[in-house]
């Protein structure tokens, strides 16, 4: 009697099978459940006779988006699929061979890589879930989208209680082609409560064989390996790797946590057949010499499961992930409190600054982001999601979910593209018991805060008591261990000074009696008191020191980064002080004053090179406005970026915010406009001098902030491509140039349903609306909107742009303007609003 | 092996609306600016597919032993004379979107510049690929790239142009339901094969058939014959007063 459960064997490939049937290239496989039986029936009997203890359905593609062409209704496709495997079970006489619902991609991409929504994807999957009674089992499999193969496990997980088997398809770079690693799948389901994982299709063994032994290192979970019989020849479509050869390469896998074995493109029963053969073999050897036998076990077994063994778990987007395993820092400054910008973007919805906050911290060296958006008068839960959406499509750090409502935490891990940290739970019966499940279901890590009903504990002792009630009513709804981080809480050393030191034996307490992670918000140690980043650094080292692994901090500020950095390399967790090195290698001691004056862009203007941006500041004009107000309007049109918001900070001491404005901002957007109009000047020149006016508008807007001022908006306008359209980069560069000149931009974004865009021109009650659209198809689209923002009798006028429109068209569509480039628009917006 | 090359700027300046010019050495060096990371994000992938033409009247061609029928009176004259068809789907990869993404949201100029040089990437992509076809097939000569959405052929053709070469699969190539290609740096094409010797005989009977022109047909001027003749920004043979600088939505699906 073994004592390893036997190795799984699955089908090979349905496709290539049926392709060898007759069906065309490109031909609905899912048509002949229906209309070939036989055909399909006798393929997976041919499987099951080679060994196979699992037969797919051949459902692979059968989806209602694929399956609307077909005439077949979905429902009918899957039941005569799941008929006819279940055919092949008697006909072969082997009733304990498991049917599978094999769900493939939808052939659509999620947001933001395309325009299929999450929710839609996953009522996609549930369909298809509902529809498959009578399989065993549910296996999702060559997914390339994390975010895809996500939805797809909530159908399966909450419309069944099959087992479930998820593969996704990785390159030979080890990444999908939405480029999720290895580490990233792993983590991001290995806790979703799945029953196995691992990689099908896109490669042969080889190939796959370095990516299995990564997987191995990565989950706890059984392996399933579904490769396809080589790599194809382009020209043949045949593939190279022949069923022995295909056999004896899995052998090398399956010591590395192998559990499930099949084939994908390019294998046939054949195959199988070898791999039946080779796998018994196998299993037969390592029960007669055991795990002691190191010559039987390859090289790199034993140090890959102790590495296996030992490491801490982790959270991930979709593209990274990131190790619990040495200290990370936490980026704490998406959150509004105590930041009077931050609360007004989030009131205004301004994505941009927000984003910006983000980007600014990853590149400051942040490895996860917190994400905070309670604030009173907002609806926390939408806000919630739409700020996560929007991060997750632009940075690629995972996200640390902070809320303690759990109906925030819930939309928000629903909607997660990766595995999140859940920031938190607390010692408190309420807490506990509405948010541990949410972080079991989701398989997310989370942050335990040692407070309970009775408040924070004076002692160390206290909050250890607290932390070890929550790791225990953790791992009592199933939550391993390692998925918690426990926080010790910082208190403010100018008012309680004897409770840091509390705080700092608490998380030396936790670090090696619980033996979970750490994680503190850091900064709170100095408010109240001067030179805060020396006191915070220090006691970041201090806590290190300790046992801390998750720093929640302001990676912005140097002193903090450093006495990190620092840390890592004394610790030797930076090997040879690589990270370091990269991160100072432009490092000046500050004794040292960097030269002033930034270099001017060049001015020679050659044989067929194109003018240099707009001409200086005529020295009439430059002498009455001043030397400041002639370097602003200098660099606007130079487009010197890098100057641009430098002079406005100084020029705000001597000059009215308005003349800055209207007297040296306008004017020079205005002369690049004109060598742009004249074509003397091209686009991307008149959206370099636009990004000068934005960074001078964000000091003037910061300014008029700290004065109390009012901001002034000429007016507001509804920007938007429309329905069907995913091509924005247009509209933005409209948006860019319209808020330079003062207008207030209502950003609908792309692929913009109807009713939405009438919503906002109702909401706001703009007097203009602009419309973009790349392609031919999406001009109804266009028509369709302009018609409705009219039915609804708004008195809007709309603006209409987009590579393949014309101004007969645009009149034809019922649109007042034609907005033949964005500096057109800008100048109908001029027009409507009269300003 | 397709393998991306150092960007040509001069072609992307093309599509920033340069005509024939070189933009300034400011927006020159951003754009050298914009190439590490561009080639960092790319992924080239491509997926090809050969099959035997049967005209069907003057407004169908199918295609043997694949699903995908082509419709319509422009593919028809597009083929013409052709006995076999490649279909060409290739993609830069997400990547590239995920830097576009980004880049708008922090630094327009940048993203601008990055779009169209990613546009002249992906066109040296589909010019690799034809010259790699052109080396395995020699005695074929072939028209330029036709894509679903020019002319008459159907846009909606995209999803089984896709399924014909298995571009999901083999490149991670789908579709929005307005059948625009994601990742948004993709070109689907059909490209005709003209057998040379049969095709030596047909022009000395019939004088200079300018619907097919050879490999880089836009590179040397032969658009006269384009459906997208009068609406095209790049065109070769456009007059001075032509040039549309820049349109409000010029980010375009190369």
């Amino acid at each position: 009697m073994s004592n390893y459960p036997e190795i799984m064997i699955l089908d090979g490939a349905m496709g290539t099978e049926l392709q060898a049937a007759g069906l065309p290239l490109g031909g609905v496989p899912e048509v002949w459940n229906i209309e070939h039986p036989d055909k399909v029936t006798a393929i997976q009997r041919r499987y099951i006779e080679a060994g196979s203890q699992v037969v797919y359905a051949n459902t692979f593609g059968a989806n209602r988006l694929k399956m609307a062409k077909t005439g077949y209704p979905l429902h009918a496709l899957i039941v005569a699929a799941i008929g006819n495997a279940r055919a092949a079970v008697v006909e072969a006489g082997k009733p304990e061979t498991k049917v599978a619902l094999d769900i493939g991609p939808i052939g659509r991409l999620i947001a933001p890589l395309g325009d299929l929504s999450f929710e839609e994807a996953y009522d996609i999957f549930a369909e298809e879930v509902r529809a498959a009674k009578g399989a065993d089992m549910i296996v999702i499999e060559t997914m390339s989208d994390l975010y895809e193969a996500k939805a797809a496990v909530l159908a399966a997980k909450e419309n069944s209680d099959l087992p479930v088997f998820l593969t996704m398809s990785f390159e030979e770079n080890g990444r999908t082609f939405t480029g999720t690693d290895i580490d990233s799948m792993a983590l991001t389901f290995s806790d979703m409560g799945i029953d196995g994982i691992g990689v099908n299709c896109s490669l042969g063994p080889a190939e796959l064989l370095p990516m299995v032994k990564r997987l191995y290192t990565a989950t706890k979970l059984p392996i399933v390996v579904k490769p396809n019989a080589g790599l194809p020849d382009p020209a043949t479509n045949t593939y190279n790797v022949s069923a022995e050869e295909f056999a004896g390469i899995m052998r090398q896998m399956l010591p590395y946590g192998v559990r499930v074995v099949g084939g994908c493109c390019g294998t046939s029963p054949e195959y199988i057949r070898e791999l039946t053969r080779v796998v018994r073999e196998w299993e037969a050897a390592r029960d007669r010499v055991g795990e002691s036998d190191a010559s039987f076990w390859p090289e790199d077994y034993r140090e890959l499961t102790e590495f296996r063994n030992t490491r801490p778990t982790g959270i991930a987007s979709a593209n990274k992930a990131v190790w619990f395993s040495e200290p990370r820092c936490i980026g704490e400054r998406i959150n509004p409190t105590g930041k009077k910008r931050f609360k007004e973007a989030l009131q205004n919805g301004d994505m941009d600054y927000i984003l910006g906050q983000a980007i600014s911290q990853v590149e400051a060296g942040a490895e996860i982001l917190d994400v905070n958006v309670g604030l009173p008068g907002i609806d926390e839960t939408e806000m919630m999601v739409r700020v996560i959406r929007e991060l997750q499509a632009v940075v690629d750090v995972p996200l640390q979910i902070d809320s303690n409502k759990p109906e925030v935490l819930e939309a928000a891990l629903r909607i997660y593209n990766g595995k999140p940290l859940v920031n938190s739970v607390n010692g408190e019966e309420k807490s506990l018991t509405s948010i541990l499940p949410l972080v079991k279901k989701y398989g997310a890590a989370v942050v335990g805060l040692t407070l309970d009903e009775a408040g924070i504990g004076k002692t160390a002792e206290e909050r250890f008591a607290v932390a070890e009630k929550i790791v225990s009513r953790a791992e009592s709804v199933g939550i391993r261990r390692e998925n918690l981080q426990i926080d010790c809480l910082t208190l403010t050393a100018s008012a309680e000074q004897a409770a840091v030191a509390e705080t700092l034996r608490a998380v030396a307490m936790v670090h090696n009696n619980l033996h979970t992670g750490a994680v503190l918000g850091v900064s709170n140690v100095s408010f109240g008191l001067p030179n805060r980043d020396l006191v915070n650094a220090t006691f970041l080292t201090m806590a290190l020191q300790n046992g801390l692994t998750l720093p929640i901090m302001n990676p912005n500020s140097a002193s903090m980064m450093g006495a990190l950095r620092a840390y890592r390399l004394l610790m030797n967790i930076d090997k040879n002080s690589l990270a370091y090195m990269e991160a100072y290698k432009d490092y000046v001691a500050p004794t040292v004053v960097a030269p002033a004056g930034v270099a001017v862009g060049g001015t020679s203007a050659g044989a067929g090179v194109s003018a240099p941006a707009g001409d200086p500041l005529p020295a009439e004009i430059a002498a009455k406005l001043g030397d400041g107000a002639a370097a602003l309007y200098n660099a606007v049109v130079r487009g010197l970026t890098a100057q641009g918001a430098d002079i406005t900070k100084s020029l705000l001491g001597t000059m009215d915010s308005m003349d800055i404005v209207n007297g040296v901002l306008i004017p020079a957007l205005d002369t690049v406009g004109a060598g742009f109009e004249s074509g003397r000047l091209f686009l991307p020149q008149l959206i370099l001098s636009a990004s000068v006016v934005q960074g001078a508008f964000s000091e003037i807007k910061e300014h008029m902030r700290a004065s109390g001022a009012e901001s002034v908006s000429k007016g507001t306008i509804v920007l938007a491509t429309v329905k069907g359209d995913i091509h924005d980069i247009g509209k933005n560069i409209v948006k860019v140039l319209l808020e330079n000149y003062g207008f207030t931009v209502v950003d609908l974004g792309r692929d913009v349903e109807i009713s939405a865009v009438v919503k906002a021109a109702k909401e706001t009650g703009t007097p203009l609306v602009g419309l973009s659209a790349l392609m031919t198809t999406t001009l109804p689209s266009m028509k369709d909107t302009i018609a409705a923002l009219r039915a609804e009798g708004l008195p809007c006028k709309v603006v209409v742009g987009g590579a393949v429109l014309t101004p007969e068209y645009a009149a034809e569509i019922g649109a007042d303007y034609y907005g033949r480039d964005a500096k057109a628009t800008v100048d109908i917006a001029k027009e409507v609003f009269g300003v | 092996m397709v393998e991306l090359k150092p960007i040509r700027m001069d072609e992307a300046a093309r599509y920033l609306g340069y005509g024939g010019q070189m933009p300034d050495e400011t927006i020159l060096s951003l754009m050298r600016e914009c190439e590490g990371p561009l080639m960092e994000a790319c992924r080239p992938a491509y997926s090809v597919g050969i099959f035997d033409t049967e005209f069907c009247g003057e407004e169908e061609v199918r295609l043997a032993e694949c699903a995908l029928t082509l419709t319509g009176k422009d593919i028809v004259k597009h083929l013409a004379g052709c006995a076999k068809v490649a279909l060409v789907a290739a993609t830069l990869g997400s990547g590239v979107d995920t830097l576009l993404r980004r880049l708008q949201r922090t630094e327009m100029a940048k993203a601008l510049l990055t779009d169209a040089m990613a546009g002249a990437a992906i066109e040296q992509i589909c010019d690799d690929v034809q010259a790699e076809l052109q080396g395995k097939m020699p005695l074929y000569r072939q028209t330029w790239r036709f894509s679903p959405g020019y002319g008459d052929l159907p846009l909606s053709l995209q999803e089984e142009l896709l399924a014909a070469v298995e571009a999901g699969k083999r490149i991670g190539l789908a579709t929005t339901q307005g059948h625009m290609l994601t990742p948004m740096k993709s070109v689907t094409a059909i490209i005709g094969l003209q057998d040379m010797t049969k095709e030596l005989r047909k022009v000395q009977t019939e004088d200079g058939d300018s619907l097919s022109a050879p490999v880089g047909a836009c590179a040397a001027g032969a658009c006269a014959g384009c459906a997208y003749h009068e609406s095209c920004l790049s065109r070769q043979d456009k007059t001075e007063n032509e040039t549309s600088v820049a349109n409000l939505d010029n980010g375009g699906q190369a």
